[in-house]
């Protein structure tokens, strides 16, 4: 058993994952990384990564600036491209949301990020496929743009190898090696692998590993469906064109292949009970049937934005799994009960654009005893013992309602909801 | 004018099956079921029709399936079609006897066309449109990729192996679709709402006078693995003798 041992195992071949496993590698580590299915084959494979770096707090945008320039060095040693800097507006049709994009230019601006408003004319050029004549308010910001998932992930797995990461594939792990406290290895039907440290990265599945060792992970496994038409011979979108968002119909938005892609944080959302799914579930096969409510109320949504799209528009429909927590941040680090068992999963729908630096943090965390970052906001322990977070229907219902405010209050009009539907079919 | 558009339930191609344990069959555990993708098209191709020729056309979907088949006749509501009618029905049918089926129904509902997929990507049989024309004596354009209506009939477009083959026939008339003839629309938001409210029509073999005589028996099925081995090989040497090894070159 003993080319089963190394010093670390990551749970999950997804980009926090293989994030995580390519920079321990790179600080010496061994490392093996075990894949229930193939390799960014689950949430990162459906993924848009649209990149907005201006986040909640500096310390967020720190780590999505940083992650940034770690990307750029991927692309040198991948020799891929990954990040498309497009840059990125948010539009605003209230006054509620102009004073939203207001306050986020001045934090913007506090942390030295490069924010402006755009005037709306100056907008309508960028984006002349976009309705902007009842907007009142958009800023810009230049740096931003998306990362191509597929590209991030191989990069990641590439440079990984190179530094002699072991990727097991088709591997799912069905227990937990536990001596007393002590984690020191999982079980698989490839038989069983040891290492002193293991790292839960399995996403929309990391409650059910945690599970193994009778943790309760306050994760909640949420549906999310985007579209991207094909290129409309009347509003050509070119690659370079920003990304958006427009938090007021609850959309969000970028380039692809000349079409527009466009997604929804909706009032609500699928939800996946992940032990009820066959064992060797493909995310990749999930696909949103012709009278899909979800998709239905993103159309409608995105047709307020963009007139010219509706149902009957040539496109290509993305459905699959987020993996949410209570308040849209992941957990990065150990809990209480277990020693030697970290977690690196709940990215909420921003799994891609994180995943550069949180592998840097999972790193330092695992190596050093701590990390350079100021991680308070994103510890794993956050929920541990605090009431309402030990049972599953609680935690799935508060996961449930963070996804439905995703993007804020929505005053007036709902935007993206059934009640917006019905007044529409009325 | 009368659309009928017979709807196959069909299990999701794309995800992973599994035989059941007799292995004469699929195991319908956690099974997604969808409506046969060439039945789509043919339904926006009905739904094309009454929207840009015949306004007062009135488009029917008719679904054979246990009573979950339901959900697939609400897809079809919702695209847009006027009504749905189950005939309920479990356990295995085949072609001939879902032909037979139908044309009780024809012989009900009297539809000037019936647009059908060309086959369903279950069982790929590809019988039921000949099937059903054969029966109902009835012209039939199978693997459509473009339809007009001209005179009192139809020009279609034909895709066969040879090419595009351009027919005329007269109505009534059996048309099956091929792939190229459209891409089905999702269905809208208010659309899926009203498709809610509307009621399913039942009926059953027995109702519709059809005695059902099974043609065809399953036997049984296998899986193909579709696991690939990949191994690397240094030279073209190495990649001859592997080649030799598995008598892919003698």
């Amino acid at each position: 058993m003993s080319e089963n041992k190394s010093d670390i195992i990551i749970i999950g071949g997804g980009v926090a994952g293989l994030s995580t496993a390519m920079q321990l590698a790179k600080r010496g580590a061994s490392v093996t990384v075990l894949e229930r299915e193939q390799i960014g084959n689950g949430s990162t494979g459906r993924a848009a990564g649209l990149l907005g770096q201006l986040r909640g707090t500096a310390e967020h945008t720190r780590m999505l600036m940083d992650g940034v320039e770690i990307v750029k060095e991927l692309e040198a040693q991948a020799n891929v491209e990954i990040y498309v800097q497009t840059g990125s507006v948010r539009v605003a049709e209230t006054p509620e949301r102009a004073q939203e994009l207001t306050d986020l230019i001045e934090m913007g601006r506090s942390i030295n990020f490069d924010i402006n408003e755009i005037p709306i004319d100056e907008l309508a050029e960028r984006m002349p496929y976009m309705r902007t004549d009842d907007l009142t308010t958009a800023c810009w910001c230049p740096t931003d743009g998306h990362l191509q998932p597929a590209e991030l992930a191989s990069a990641y797995h590439k440079v990984g190898r190179d530094h002699g990461v072991r990727y097991e594939t088709n591997c799912p792990v069905t227990g937990v090696l536990l001596d007393g406290k002590k984690a020191h290895g999982v079980q698989t039907p490839k038989g069983e692998f040891h290492a002193p440290i293991l790292v839960n990265a399995a996403g929309p599945w990391s409650h059910l590993v945690a599970g193994l060792t009778n943790t309760t992970l306050p994760t909640a496994a949420l549906g999310h469906v985007y579209l991207t038409t094909q290129p409309h011979p009347d509003h050509p979108v070119d690659r370079l064109s920003p990304g958006f968002r427009n938090r007021h119909h609850r959309i969000y938005g970028r380039p692809e292949n000349g079409g527009l892609l466009v997604g929804m944080y909706g009032e609500d959302c699928p939800e996946f009970d992940m032990n009820k799914l066959p064992p060797d579930f493909d995310m990749s096969a999930m696909k949103a049937r012709r009278d899909d409510l979800h998709l239905a109320m993103l159309i409608h949504a995105a047709q307020q934005r963009f007139p010219w799209l509706n149902e009957r528009t040539p496109m290509h429909v993305t459905t699959g799994i987020m993996t949410f927590t209570p308040d849209g941040l992941p957990f990065c680090g150990q809990l209480p009960d277990h020693e030697g068992l970290f977690y690196c999963t709940g990215f909420s729908g921003h799994g891609i654009v994180q995943s550069p630096a949180i592998g840097v943090i999972m790193s330092e965390l695992i190596l050093d005893g701590q990390s350079s970052y100021d991680i308070a906001s994103i510890e794993a322990d956050r929920y541990w013992e605090v009431p309402g977070f030990q049972d599953r229907a609680e935690i799935q219902q508060r996961c449930y309602k963070m996804q439905g405010s995703y993007y804020g209050r929505v005053e007036g009009k709902t935007a993206g909801t059934q009640t917006d539907a019905k007044e529409a079919s009325a | 004018m009368k659309m009928l558009v017979p709807c196959k339930r069909v299990p999701d191609p794309d995800q992973k099956l599994r035989l059941n344990a007799e292995a004469v069959g699929i195991d319908s555990n956690a099974l997604t079921y969808i409506l046969n993708p060439f039945d789509a098209i043919a339904v926006e191709e009905a739904l094309h029709i009454r929207e840009t020729a015949h306004p007062d056309a009135e488009v029917i979907a008719v679904s054979i399936a246990p009573a979950e088949g339901e959900a697939d006749l609400r897809t079809a509501l919702a695209m847009g079609a006027d009504r749905a009618l189950l005939i309920e029905h479990n356990g295995p049918t085949d072609p001939w006897n879902v032909a037979r089926l139908l044309a009780a129904v024809i012989e009900h509902e009297q539809p000037t066309l019936v647009l059908m997929g060309k086959q369903a990507v279950d069982d790929d049989a590809n019988q039921t449109g000949q099937f059903l024309a054969a029966q109902l004596g009835w012209p039939q354009a199978t693997f459509a990729s473009q339809i007009e209506f001209i005179d009192d009939g139809l020009r279609v477009h034909r895709e066969t192996d040879l090419g595009i083959e351009v027919i005329r026939t007269t109505l009534p008339a059996i048309v099956t679709a091929d792939l190229r003839l459209n891409e089905p629309r999702y269905a809208s938001l208010p659309s899926i709402l009203r498709a809610k409210k509307k009621s399913i029509e039942q009926t059953t073999p027995a109702e519709l006078g059809v005695q059902l005589e099974p043609r065809v028996r399953l036997i049984g099925m296998e899986l193909i693995n579709s696991q690939r081995h990949c191994e690397k090989v240094e030279t073209a040497s190495n990649l001859l003798a592997k080649l030799r090894e598995t008598e892919v070159v003698e």
